[in-house]
């Protein structure tokens, strides 16, 4: 999509924030959102499924600040993601609580709230470009996101 | 989606694409598979996938797929494709995340009969001693600066420090090293991400396998293997762990602008790519061999650990334990070899994402001892079925750039599989078969259940059967490890 152009919200939203889809060998989303803003939120939020047994179940005592710049929406969404899956494999934290804030499509800040887990449902290895694009749609942004698992 | 009349049959086992299917195609695109085959390959969308690498800059003859081709992201799994020097294109989405993973076979002279009262106690020993599973840090505490020196030395830090011998290396793609890895180019990210995994399996599809030989092929090739009918081998496969899934992270992300700057239009962002020559493309490079590096250390320390494995359950009791190497090759990499394209030998860049090198006999980068019968290829099945052992050919030399399959492919999702199947079934499913099972996840033993993949068997005739490479031994498992 264009990266001047992402609307800051939309009147109609879709009823869920993501839906798992079928892909052979790995992972993949479809993410919804009614903004940028929700999208990336929902992005995170579906990602931590993937990778939690118990979403509701992670520790609420540990928060990180994140600040990214990308060169478009897309990249932006791959750093975002990366960076939790960073955070995943390196300290065993997961994240459950997403307050993002000054979101552009080629920067955000965030601070993410979480706790250390003892073990994975998923590993995510990448989070990859695949046939990657935020698109418009009726009900506000799509993206589907392919994970290397 | 591609369907029956988009392709057509050239051979028995070999179909093609032809370059007039799309407009972006530079050459056309071939697969290897059978009927059967041909069927679960048209179930999902590898074959578009494949067709999106035949458009890449500098590609040269075919872009090609293996009878295991299956839907990856990018490049299908099962690719094959060549890049002409010097401005052709490296891709780290076509080397994939997982760099230089890929397969080695160590082999005993303990008969299946002489191990069975003891495989319970050595399977526990192998998951106890070779860490695996997300975030398990590995053995090894490297010294500061010391990372830097394995990427770059490969399996010679290995033999330095004792993980290795020099029979090891010799019976290792490159050695164990490829020239020309260089620390600077791989971020502090990927090195906190590989620090600790040293030695380690990892999660996914990646395992410790105690085989025995079911059956031989090819007995003079066999013979100087070191694989006699019903003796012991043992399989390992993995990768380069976070340190590789960073770099091909950090590279994919880098070459996007790349791809603007060198003017390149590309179907998927994912195949990401830059002239070999340019500044990124080089720099890709020294980064990914590092990860090569890396990887080749890992299933070296793996290797240690099996031993070490073999000496604590089976000393006193078996008087030959020892375990000695037999190959070791990666399916997950881009290398610079010279092949023949319209009758001319020229340096091109090898992409293997998800398939084997399999040089022919008489190739001189294969070691003496294997010269004269072609390079061993590697061929994990799945964890209930068979694994096999193949050499290259002189077909495979000019047919694929020496390359063939390197597995069975997956024809089912992950989320399906777990759906349909449970781990803990599955587990007693093995162990009535005389499967030993150790898992630190029933829900990653049921991702990975023989269901999800395609025949082994059968992939395996096509390869054979389209001469590109020569049964040598089927092996079948006693025991799986996974982390």
């Amino acid at each position: 999509m264009p990266t001047e152009s992402l609307p800051e919200s939309q009147e109609t939203f879709h009823d869920i924030g993501f839906e798992e889809i079928e892909h052979t060998a790995d992972c993949a989303l479809r993410i919804f959102g009614k903004n940028f803003l929700t999208l990336l939120t929902n992005a995170a939020i579906g990602m931590t499924g993937l990778m939690a047994f118990e979403p509701s179940a992670i520790p609420d005592d540990t928060t990180r600040h994140v600040e990214l710049a990308a060169m478009d929406a897309e990249s932006l969404l791959v750093d975002w993601l990366s960076e939790l899956a960073y955070w995943a494999e390196t300290e065993m934290l997961l994240f459950h609580r997403f307050e993002l804030y000054n979101v552009t499509p080629n920067h955000l800040q965030a601070v993410i709230h979480g706790g250390h887990v003892s073990r994975f449902k998923n590993h995510i290895k990448a989070v990859t470009y695949h046939n990657l694009e935020v698109i418009q749609t009726e009900k506000g942004l799509e993206a589907t996101v392919v994970f290397d698992v | 989606m591609i369907s029956d009349h988009d392709f057509k049959q050239i051979d028995k086992y070999l179909y093609e694409i032809p370059k007039t299917f799309r407009a972006d195609m530079r050459v056309p695109a071939r697969f290897y598979a059978d009927p059967e085959l041909l069927k679960a390959i048209q179930g999902d969308r590898s074959l578009e996938q494949l067709v999106n690498t035949a458009t890449l800059p500098g590609i040269v003859k075919y872009a090609l797929a293996m009878p295991d081709i299956h839907q990856g992201y990018g490049f299908p799994i099962g690719g094959v494709v060549a890049t002409q020097l010097p401005d052709g294109i490296i891709s780290p989405g076509g080397v994939g995340y997982d760099i230089n993973c890929g397969v080695r076979l160590l082999a005993t002279q303990i008969e299946k009969e002489e191990i069975t009262p003891y495989l319970d106690d050595l399977a526990s020993a192998l998951y106890t001693n070779c860490p695996g599973g997300v975030g398990k840090a590995g053995h090894i505490k490297l010294r500061p600066g010391e990372l830097d020196v394995l990427v770059e030395k490969g399996a010679n830090w290995a033999l330095t420090r004792g993980y290795a011998t020099a029979s090891d290396l010799e019976r290792t793609e490159e050695n164990g090293c490829l020239a020309g890895a260089d620390a600077g180019k791989i971020s502090d990210r990927a090195k906190t991400r590989g620090k600790d995994q040293v030695g380690t399996l990892g999660s996914g599809n990646h395992f410790i396998e105690v085989d025995a030989v079911d059956r031989i092929y090819d007995e003079p090739a066999a013979r100087q293997m070191g694989l006699f009918p019903s003796r012991i081998t043992v399989q390992i496969h993995c990768g380069s762990r976070g340190l590789g899934h960073q770099i091909c992270s950090d590279y994919v992300k880098r070459l996007q602008k790349a791809v603007h700057q060198y003017g390149l239009i590309l179907p998927d962002r994912e195949l990401v790519c830059a002239p070999l020559s340019s500044p990124e493309g080089q720099d890709y490079l020294a980064a990914m061999k590092g990860a090569a590096n890396y990887a080749f250390v890992n299933r070296q320390v793996l290797t240690w650990h099996i031993r070490r494995s073999f000496e604590q359950v089976l000393a006193g009791k078996i008087k030959n334990h020892h375990v000695y190497q037999i190959y070791d090759i990666a399916h997950n990499m881009a290398k610079v070899e010279e092949h023949e394209v319209d009758g001319r030998r020229i340096k091109v860049c090898v992409h293997r994402k998800g398939a084997t090198r399999a040089f022919g006999p008489g190739s001189p980068v294969l070691p003496g001892i294997y010269r004269n019968i072609g390079q061993p290829v590697l061929v994990p099945g799945t964890m209930g079925t068979a694994s096999w052992v193949l050499v290259g050919t002189k077909e495979s030399m000019t047919q694929t750039f020496g390359s063939i399959c390197h597995g069975a492919g997956r024809v089912m999702s992950r989320s399906k599989a777990k759906k349909n199947i449970r781990g803990t079934r599955l587990r007693e499913e093995l162990e009535k078969k005389g499967i030993r099972v150790r898992a630190g996840s029933m829900s990653g033993l049921a991702e990975e259940a023989p269901m999800a993949y395609k025949d082994v068997d059968r992939v395996i005739q096509v390869v054979h059967g389209s001469g590109i490479a020569k049964k040598v031994a089927r092996l079948i498992p006693l025991a799986v490890i996974k982390g």
